[in-house]
């Protein structure tokens, strides 16, 4: 072998530094052909690795794309890629990292909704891609014995997320096919409201969360018994109607295909 | 699950699932791309299941990176040994290539260079994976684009010495080798014919965009003319190989690609009968 050659290793680092367009080393280590030469060849890979990734981003973020317009998606798209190198095997769980660059990034900071939208797409995906666990039905409940109630705790489905938005994400979501992209609108919300994803069986499903809900359902996560879910409420309807809505509540996240197991 | 041969297959592609469970037409197997089935749960691997216990498939993976200088991807290892304990799969086949190192993955099939050293390298990697799997596996060769100055072996000699010296078998890509011919201007026919008969475990057929300097396989066209006589000549070399057409971006109705692999079985038989 030439002495010039370089062993493998230079040569991958080599290749792959000339992909993310930090030096151009490689050139020197390929042929050109009669028919090409090798800066025309070497840009199908280096042009490919972009594209590869925009092309996932694009799958992954079609809210974000209806928000920005190709060109402006473009950008962020290649930014984002210039930030972060894949580090995972498959392209799917690429763009896990988009909501917080565009927190974080300048001028995209100064726009809040598209991450916002961002995070609620991700989510969407995470909730699609979750392990498949059929949820409990009311029936379940209704034959529980009466003082099961008092140490009744719940395990919610693996698909099931929550994000708190201050803007309406979800509801732009679901118009970004009716708009030119580019053209998309995403309003601030009149509070942040608490969002609940989760995928029951095929679809996965999206709704806002009443405050009183949202705390139910924080406590339910953590495993806390059916009375604490009735303290979490009480703050809102007094210790009155408290049980009263928290069964309401809990029957609706049951029937919703929310809850995945209970326990007493 | 039917006793059908296994001769021709196509790729399972999400956008044809509904119709391969209805109406699947003239179809012996599929090929499965493993990365879109490591994924915790969902409709995938639903389906994955599913049709798996009509047919009988293969796992075609992009990210094994087995040329590489990074150390082999355990967990990787782990997850794909994992589906094809669920999978069941006549065989498993990656690519050679490396697909990044230092922790980075480009998402590509970076070709590599035909060297003593590299070829040494691969061989050692090939007969780990083995072990973790408990399994053959099978080696696909690349479109490139890139002649490396350094190589010492044709791409040909390589992939046969390293099938021999690792023990492993050959997923024989008859555009790729159209493709790498025309951009590295070698002999496509010099290619096959050096391929060790008894580890070509299966062709792939698939199209490509021609830019008049250099072809890119971009698997998103119907096969081309150049690429069917070709495949004739790989019939007629290794007969009773399994084809598949693999078709990955703008994927057309499944009919489409039932009436491709009608070709297949046309120019296979035609070349079957003429041999025999």
């Amino acid at each position: 072998m030439s002495s010039n050659a370089g062993s493998l290793g230079d040569l991958q680092r080599a290749f792959q530094d000339y992909l993310l367009a930090t030096s151009d080393t490689f050139q020197a280590a390929v042929r050109d052909t009669s028919k090409a030469d090798r800066l025309t060849l070497l840009d199908v890979y280096r042009d490919g690795y972009a594209l590869r990734l925009i092309e996932a981003l694009t799958t992954d973020y079609p809210g974000l794309m209806a928000m920005a317009g190709p060109a402006d998606f473009d950008h962020v798209a290649r930014a984002y890629i210039a930030a972060h190198p894949s580090r995972h095997p498959s392209v799917r769980w690429y763009g896990r990292g988009m909501a917080d660059f565009l927190a974080t990034t300048e001028p995209y900071s100064r726009t809040p909704a598209a991450a916002e939208m961002a995070r609620f797409e991700w989510a969407l995906g995470e909730a699609f891609d979750s392990p498949d666990v059929t949820p409990i039905t009311a029936d379940a409940l209704m034959a529980l014995p009466q003082e099961a109630w008092e140490t009744l705790s719940f395990t919610t489905l693996p698909s099931l997320r929550r994000l708190i938005l201050a803007f309406e994400a979800p509801q732009a979501w679901q118009r970004r096919e009716e708009v030119e992209p580019g053209d998309l609108v995403v309003e601030p919300a009149p509070e942040p409201l608490t969002w609940a994803i989760w995928r029951p069986d095929l679809v996965s499903n999206f709704r806002s969360l009443d405050a009183d809900e949202a705390a139910m359902l924080d406590a339910l996560v953590e495993g806390r018994p059916f009375p604490e879910l009735c303290e979490a409420v009480a703050p809102f309807t007094g210790e009155e109607q408290a049980p009263a809505r928290a069964a309401g509540l809990l029957r609706a996240m049951v029937e919703g295909g929310m809850i995945a197991g209970f326990r007493y | 699950m039917c006793a059908v041969d296994i001769d021709f297959g196509l790729g399972l592609r999400p956008e044809h699932y509904e119709e391969i469970a209805a109406n699947p037409g003239q179809v012996s197997w599929f090929e499965a791309l493993s990365e879109n089935y490591m994924v915790p749960g969902g409709n995938p691997l639903r389906w994955l299941d599913r049709l798996r216990r009509d047919y009988p498939m293969a796992l075609h993976g992009v990210s094994l990176s087995i040329g590489s200088i990074d150390p082999l991807d355990r967990r990787y290892l782990d997850e794909l040994k994992a589906l094809a304990e669920r999978v069941q799969p006549m065989w498993v086949s990656d690519h050679l290539c490396f697909t990044g190192l230092r922790g980075q993955n480009m998402h590509d099939l970076l070709p590599l260079p035909y060297t003593e050293e590299a070829l040494n390298h691969v061989a050692e990697r090939v007969m780990a994976v083995q072990d973790h799997l408990g399994r053959r596996l099978v080696l696909e060769n690349v479109s490139s684009y890139v002649t490396y100055a350094a190589s010492e072996l044709t791409e040909w000699e390589f992939i046969a010495e390293l099938a021999k010296r690792a023990d492993c078998e050959i997923l024989l890509d008859v555009n790729n080798v159209h493709v790498s011919a025309f951009n590295h201007e070698f002999d496509a026919m010099a290619f096959l014919r050096a391929m060790p008969r008894e580890r070509v475990r299966q062709f792939h057929l698939a199209g490509h965009t021609h830019k008049g300097s250099h072809i890119i396989d971009t698997h998103d066209e119907p096969i081309v003319p150049d690429v069917w006589t070709l495949y004739a000549e790989a019939v007629k070399l290794f007969p009773g190989v399994p084809t598949m057409i693999e078709r990955d971006a703008n994927i057309p109705p499944y009919a489409e690609l039932l009436a491709e692999l009608d070709e297949a079985r046309r120019i296979a038989g035609t070349v079957t009968r003429r041999a025999a």
